[in-house]
């Protein structure tokens, strides 16, 4: 598990607002777990969070761990960036489909630690944490995996 | 069964000034093509009895677009609302009115002073503003573009297609764009791939010239019933057939493949229109087909069924779209040169009014009978509507 080194501050970029439906995701982040909706009845797992399952309709949902192990989907390198993400260029966005199956969930998420041009379709990735200062909030990031 | 023959037709179509337009508002815009496409139908503001509001119509805050306007265009109770994307609602509309709902109703669409692209939006000054779609893409410094580009990626990835092959199709888009004088981008002359592949990138794949402009302006369609078009001023252009079809949010929530064989929303929409058309792909004279990114009309031939799962690229290269092509297409210069106004689904079916009426000028396909437009929106493919339209 990598636990990156805590955003510059001032961090001004959106951050996701936290809410009763979503609370037990984000406080899974913030002690380092990545937790996905898995369907008690079926088994699928289904991201992004939905009221219910999408394979069978059920309700009947668990937050649950996941390896946080993924292959890289497809990605883009940002060379232009919305409000506060403008001062990153070049960064990268990555969807990674985790290896949780038979669902496939493709997380979206900033891909750091790897130089933009060495990024490929993929390529082993993994979830990391990082916390962000003067915010009661843990964000999630992709990186390369660790082997 | 085609929707009931000649029941219902376009009428009207008009567009205001495309470009920078700091003195104008929407409401302004939006007003000024009403009241335009009203005239080119040589109908009035009193013959309207439906709307159809595109998703960022601009009205007053605490109320719909539609109950706005209504109250706007003359204190009248209206019979119809459709919502969804251009192509689809004139689709439902002619629908409608050959189910007897209505007989006039009015498409529209203005902007001015917004951007869409990642320029539009501003820095926080103090604080991390709170956004409350959890799993926005605005947290992850996402925007428009950038699914696109992922989107590109993929594609690229699974189908050997490259930088050059997409740039191709801003290449032929901007040649119709200097033939039309009303085009944002025609003035400044053709473009070459290598002036794409040179162009700066915006989100890799693509290049500041893969992606369509960003402008003001507004415009507006109106469609009737066959009985009211016959005293229009125009010829009217037939509504042979059309349909929707959706699904969700940018792909991120959808099973791969991302390219499946059989389609998606597109090839649904497609399918259901020219089968309630009863036309054939190959008697298409001239297309509207949306180009937001250079990497959509790609998409869009393929999930239509002008050519195969990844062969998109080379029909471009083989000149088919290009004016004197097989199915001339996007010949005002499309979203790419001619004008992306905030929410311009529309547009790609007033192109094709224009050329089945004979109006193009210097880029006029010779006597075109069928066309079509299509509309994509809200997500990558996610929001899809077809229209086939005809002339006598």
């Amino acid at each position: 598990m990598t636990i990156l080194e805590a955003a510059a501050a001032p961090y001004l970029k959106p951050l996701p607002e936290v809410r009763p439906e979503n609370k037990p995701f984000f406080d899974a982040l913030q002690a380092h777990r990545f937790v996905v909706p898995r369907c008690d009845d079926c088994g699928d797992y289904n991201w992004v969070p939905y009221p219910a399952c999408r394979s069978c309709l059920s309700e009947n949902q668990t937050w649950t761990p996941v390896s946080g192990q993924a292959t890289v989907y497809t990605y883009t390198v940002c060379h232009r960036g919305p409000g506060a993400f403008n001062a990153d260029v070049p960064y990268v966005i990555a969807l990674g489909e985790l290896a949780e199956q038979p669902r496939p969930c493709l997380v979206l998420g900033n891909l750091v630690g790897t130089a933009p041009e060495d990024v490929r379709v993929g390529m082993p990735i993994e979830i990391a944490y990082q916390d962000i200062p003067g915010e009661d909030i843990t964000m999630w990031r992709w990186v390369a995996r660790q082997t | 069964m085609p929707f009931p023959k000649r029941q219902a037709a376009i009428v009207g179509v008009y567009t205001t000034k495309q470009g920078k337009l700091p003195d104008r508002t929407s409401f302004s815009l939006q007003l000024e093509a009403i009241r335009g496409a009203l005239d080119d139908a040589g109908l009035t503001t009193a013959d309207i009895d439906g709307l159809l509001p595109m998703s960022g119509t601009a009205h007053m805050p605490g109320t719909t677009a539609h109950q706005f306007w209504a109250e706007q265009l003359g204190e009248r109770p209206l019979s119809l609302v459709e919502i969804g994307g251009a192509s689809g609602q004139l689709a439902k509309a002619a629908a409608s009115i050959a189910a007897g709902l209505t007989d006039v109703a009015v498409l529209f669409f203005g902007r001015a002073g917004a951007r869409t692209g990642p320029g539009g939006t501003k820095a926080a000054a103090d604080r991390a503003p709170r956004v409350a779609d959890d799993w926005s893409f605005a947290t992850a410094g996402g925007y428009m573009t950038s699914w696109y580009a992922m989107w590109a990626q993929r594609y690229m990835y699974e189908f050997n297609v490259t930088n050059a092959d997409l740039a191709e199709v801003a290449v032929f888009t901007r040649y119709h764009a200097t033939l039309n004088p009303d085009s944002v981008m025609g003035s400044r002359g053709e473009i070459t791939v290598e002036d794409v592949l040179a162009s700066r990138y915006v989100c890799e794949p693509l290049h500041l010239l893969d992606c369509s402009i960003d402008n003001d302006g507004g415009y507006a369609v109106v469609i009737a019933s066959a009985e009211r078009a016959r005293d229009c001023r125009k010829k009217p252009v037939w509504i042979l057939g059309g349909a929707e079809a959706y699904y969700t949010d940018f792909y991120a929530t959808i099973n791969d493949p991302w390219f499946p064989n059989q389609g998606k929303a597109v090839r649904k929409a497609t399918d259901r229109a020219f089968g309630l058309a009863g036309i054939s792909r190959d008697e298409i004279d001239v297309a509207g087909l949306y180009d937001c990114f250079t990497v959509t009309t790609i998409r869009d031939l393929e999930e239509m069924g002008f050519c195969k799962l990844g062969e998109g690229a080379d029909y471009v290269k083989e000149g088919h779209l290009r004016l004197g092509g097989s199915m001339p297409t996007n010949t005002d210069g499309g979203l790419l040169s001619n004008s992306h106004c905030g929410d311009p689904s529309g547009m790609h079916t007033i192109e094709v009014v224009r050329q089945l009426r004979g109006e193009c000028g210097a880029r006029q396909v010779p006597d075109p009978r069928i066309g079509v437009s299509l509309q994509q929106g809200w997500a990558v493919h996610g929001l899809a509507s077809t229209l086939v339209m005809a002339v006598d």
